[in-house]
C-alpha cells in the first residue's frame, strides 16, 4: 500500500527525467503522458485500498490517505492524465512551428512533470506543514508554465501569480502557525499539533481564538490559490496566458488542490466555531460567483472567460460547503470532480483553436463547428457542460447545491440560483458565437484534426456525460465516505 | 511535559526572553527603515540587516529550548538570507539594471509611514498578550512579528517597483518565520526545511522573471505592467 500511495506522485514526478535522456518534443510529450496515466492507475487502486480498509498511514502521519485526500487524488490525477495527453500534441506543435526552442520545451516536461506530481503529493499527507510546503512548491513549478512563452505579457502575468499567490500562501502558513498553537495546550507531540486525524480528534478542545483568526486566515491564504475574490486578480491572467495544457492544470488540478486545504481546515473548525465558518465560506463563495459572473459577461479573450468561469465555479464549491450538511458536501465533492473534467476538456479545446485561429480574442473566431467538427463540436458541448446543463454531470451537482440550499431554507439559494442562470447567459453567449457562424477562410483553422489532440477532449466529454446520467456506486461510496471523514 | 518547562525559560524576564524581545524590536526597526528608505541598496541592505538579527532570535531560542535542528535553521538563515539572497539581488537585479534610487512610491513617503505606524498599533490590539496561553515565550515577540507582517505587506502595496516588492515579501517572511521559531520552535525540521527550500526556490524564479521582464520592457516597474487590462 504505501508503495502504491508513493508512486501516485512519484511516476508524473519520473516524467522530468526525461529531459536528461535528451529526448525532444514527442519523446517529452509521450513521458508526460505515460506518468500521467500511471498516476491515474495508482490512484485507482488507493481509492479502492482506501474504501476497502478505511484510511492509511505510515510516517508518523506524513502521509495519510482517507477518503478525501482518496477523492482528490483521484480528481487530480484524472486532470493531470488528460492534459498529459493534451501535453503531446501541444509539445509537437509548438516544435513544428518553432515558437517554442528546446530548452523551453524541455522546461515545459520540467514544469509539468513537479507541478503534476507536487500537487498530488500534497493531498497524500496528514501534515498540514508538510501540505503547506508542497502547495507552495508547486505554485512555483506552475509559476515556470505560466512565464515559459517569455513574452512580456506571459512574464507580466507569472509575476503577478507568483508575488499575489506567494503572498496568500504566506498567509495559510500564518494560519497553519496558529492551528498548531490553537492546539498547544493539548497533550500531543509537537509532530501530531501539525497532523490532520490528531487535530480532528481533538477538534473541540482547540483554543477558541487563536482557531477563529488559523481559520480566517487559511480561507484568505489558501483562498488566494483557489482563486475566490477578492484574493482572485492574479488567476485570469495566469490562466490566459499559459500554455492551454498548462491552463488546463492550473484550473482543474491547482484550484481543487487549493479547496482540498480549505476542505481540511474548516473540518477542524467547524465542531469550535460552529456556524461562523459556513458563513465565511458563504461570503467569499458568492463574492467569487458575482465577481466570476460580471466579468464573464464582456466578451474578449475567451481563456480569460474561462479563468473567470472557474472563480464562478469555485465560487459554487465554497457555498456549497458554506451550506453545510450532508447534501451541501456531497454537492461540493461531486462539483469539485464535474468542473475539474468539464474546465479541463474546455482549456485543451481552447488550446486547439488558438492553435488554428492563432488568436485568444473571442470575436475573431467563428464557425469553429464547420471548420473543425471535432474541436467546434467539444467546444460547444463542453460550455454546455460547464454553465450547468443537463444531461452533464454539473446539472446534477448544481442542482443537489441549490437543493442543499432550500434544504437549509435559505433565501441565498434563490441569490445562487438568480447568479447561475446570469453566468449561464454570459457564458454562453460568447461560445455559442464562437462555434455557430461563417468559418473563417484560412488553411490552419481547417487543418486536419490530429487524432492524439483529440482524444482527451473526447474522453473528457464521455465522463461528463456518463456523469450526468449516473454515478457509478464505487464513487457515490467514496464521496460518501470522504463526508462520513471530515464530520 | 520538559519542553513547557523550556518554554518558560522564554518567558520575559529571563535573559533569552530580553534578548529575543529585543532583536524583535531591531527587526521592526528595520522593516521601518526600510519602508522608508529611497535608495535600493539601503532598502536590501536593511532587509539584508533583518535577516541577520532574526538569525540572531534563532539562535537565542534554539540555545534557551537546546535544540539542535533550531540551531541549524539559524545558520541556514544567516547564510541565506542575511548573505545569499541580499547578495544574489544586489549582484543579478541592481547592478545588472542599474538600478540606485526608486522614489515610486504611490503613497508618498511620509504618508506610508504613518500607516505603517497605524499598522504597528493595530498589531498590538489585534494580538493582545491576554489571548495567548501564558506558559508560552516572550509575549512581546508575537505582536511584534504580527507587525512586521503587516509592515512587509505595506511595502508590497506602496512600493511600484517589482524589485522593492519582492524585498516587501521577503521582510513578511521574515516575520512569519520570527512568529514561527518562537510560538512554534518544535515545528517537525522537515516543514521547516521545506520552507526554507519553498523561499529560495521562490526567490530564485522571482529574480528569473523580473530580469526577464525587465529586459523586454526597459523597466519592471508595477505600473507599466499594464497590458493584461482585458
Amino acid at each position: 500500500m504505501t508503495v502504491l500511495v508513493v508512486l501516485v506522485p512519484v511516476l508524473p514526478l519520473l516524467a522530468a527525467l526525461s529531459p536528461l535522456v535528451g529526448v525532444r518534443a514527442r519523446g517529452l510529450g509521450v513521458a508526460l503522458a505515460g506518468g500521467g496515466l500511471g498516476a491515474l492507475g495508482c490512484a485507482i487502486a488507493v481509492a479502492v485500498q482506501v474504501g476497502r480498509h478505511g484510511a492509511f498511514h505510515a510516517f508518523s502521519g506524513f502521509i495519510y490517505v482517507d477518503s478525501l485526500s482518496a477523492f482528490f487524488t483521484l480528481t487530480v490525477a484524472l486532470v493531470v492524465t488528460l492534459a498529459s495527453v493534451g501535453s503531446i500534441a501541444y509539445l509537437r506543435t509548438e516544435e513544428e512551428r518553432e515558437e517554442l526552442n528546446l530548452l523551453q520545451l524541455r522546461l515545459y516536461a520540467i514544469g509539468f512533470a513537479l507541478f503534476a506530481g507536487l500537487m498530488l503529493a500534497s493531498l497524500e499527507t496528514g501534515n498540514l506543514g508538510l501540505l503547506w510546503v508542497l502547495i507552495e512548491a508547486s505554485t512555483l513549478a506552475s509559476a515556470v508554465l505560466v512565464g515559459l512563452e517569455a513574452k512580456a505579457s506571459s512574464l507580466e502575468a507569472a509575476w503577478k501569480y507568483i508575488i499575489i499567490s506567494s503572498f496568500g500562501v504566506t498567509m495559510a502558513l500564518v494560519a497553519t502557525l496558529f492551528l498548531y498553537y490553537a492546539a498547544s495546550s493539548l497533550s500531543l507531540s509537537p509532530n501530531q499539533r501539525l497532523t490532520w486525524p490528531a487535530l480532528f480528534a481533538h477538534a473541540t478542545l482547540l483554543q477558541h481564538d487563536s482557531l477563529r483568526l488559523a481559520f480566517l486566515l487559511a480561507v484568505i491564504g489558501y483562498g488566494t490559490k483557489v482563486g475566490l475574490a477578492p484574493m482572485h486578480t492574479w488567476l485570469p491572467d495566469a490562466h490566459s496566458e499559459a500554455p492551454s495544457p498548462a491552463s488546463a492544470m492550473l484550473s482543474a488540478a491547482l484550484l481543487n488542490t487549493g479547496m482540498y486545504a480549505i476542505f481540511r481546515f474548516q473540518a477542524i473548525a467547524l465542531p469550535e466555531l460552529g456556524r461562523y465558518t459556513n458563513h465565511v465560506l458563504l461570503v467569499f463563495g458568492f463574492a467569487s460567483i458575482v465577481i466570476g459572473a460580471l466579468f464573464m459577461v464582456r466578451r474578449g479573450n475567451f481563456k480569460r472567460l474561462f479563468a473567470y468561469s472557474s472563480i464562478e465555479h469555485m465560487g459554487i464549491v465554497s457555498v456549497a460547503l458554506g451550506f453545510g450538511g450532508v447534501l451541501g458536501v456531497y454537492g461540493a465533492l461531486l462539483h469539485t470532480l464535474n468542473h475539474a473534467i468539464g474546465k479541463c476538456v474546455l482549456f485543451l479545446t481552447s488550446g486547439e483553436i488558438v492553435h488554428r485561429w492563432r488568436t485568444r480574442d473571442a470575436t475573431k473566431v467563428s464557425g469553429a463547428l464547420a471548420a473543425a467538427p471535432i474541436a467546434g463540436g467539444v467546444l460547444l458541448l463542453a460550455s454546455l457542460a460547464i454553465v450547468g446543463s443537463p444531461p452533464f454531470g454539473l446539472f446534477l451537482s448544481e442542482f443537489t447545491i441549490v437543493r442543499a440550499g432550500f434544504h437549509g431554507s435559505s433565501p441565498l439559494a434563490f441569490l445562487l440560483l438568480a447568479l447561475l442562470v446570469l453566468a449561464f447567459i454570459a457564458f454562453a453567449r460568447t461560445t455559442a458565437a464562437m462555434a455557430t457562424g461563417e468559418p473563417v477562410e484560412s488553411e490552419d483553422a481547417t487543418a486536419p484534426q490530429s487524432v492524439v489532440a483529440a482524444i482527451p477532449l473526447l474522453a473528457g466529454m464521455a465522463a461528463l456525460l456518463l456523469l450526468g446520467v449516473w454515478i457509478p456506486g464505487g464513487l457515490n461510496d467514496l464521496i460518501m465516505h470522504s463526508i462520513g471523514a471530515i464530520r | 511535559m520538559s519542553l513547557l518547562a523550556a518554554f518558560e525559560s522564554l518567558s520575559a524576564s529571563s535573559t533569552s526572553g530580553v534578548l529575543l524581545d529585543l532583536s524583535a524590536v531591531v527587526m521592526l526597526l528595520c522593516a521601518f527603515a526600510a519602508l522608508g528608505s529611497k535608495l535600493f541598496d539601503r532598502y536590501v541592505a536593511y532587509y539584508a540587516l533583518q535577516s541577520i538579527v532574526l538569525s540572531l532570535a534563532a539562535a537565542v531560542v534554539a540555545h534557551a529550548l537546546g535544540q539542535a535542528d533550531l540551531w541549524a535553521l539559524a545558520v541556514l538563515t544567516f547564510l541565506i538570507k542575511g548573505i545569499g539572497i541580499p547578495l544574489a539581488t544586489r549582484r543579478f537585479l541592481l547592478d545588472r539594471l542599474d538600478l540606485r534610487r526608486d522614489v515610486a512610491i504611490s503613497t508618498g513617503l511620509s504618508t506610508s509611514l504613518i500607516i505603517g505606524a497605524f499598522l504597528t498599533a493595530f498589531a498590538y490590539l489585534a494580538i493582545r498578550p491576554s489571548t495567548l496561553p501564558h506558559a508560552l515565550v516572550a509575549s512581546a515577540v508575537v505582536p511584534l512579528s504580527t507587525a512586521i507582517i503587516l509592515l512587509g505587506g505595506l511595502c508590497m502595496v506602496v512600493r511600484r517597483h517589482t524589485i522593492a516588492q519582492l524585498i516587501g515579501w521577503l521582510i513578511l517572511e521574515n516575520g512569519v518565520f520570527l512568529g514561527a521559531i518562537t510560538l512554534t520552535a518544535t515545528f517537525p525540521f522537515i516543514v521547516e526545511a521545506g520552507i526554507f527550500l519553498d523561499l529560495v526556490a521562490a526567490v530564485l524564479i522571482m529574480i528569473t522573471f523580473v530580469s526577464g521582464l525587465a529586459h523586454r520592457l526597459a523597466t519592471a516597474a508595477a505600473p507599466e505592467l499594464r497590458g493584461l487590462r482585458h
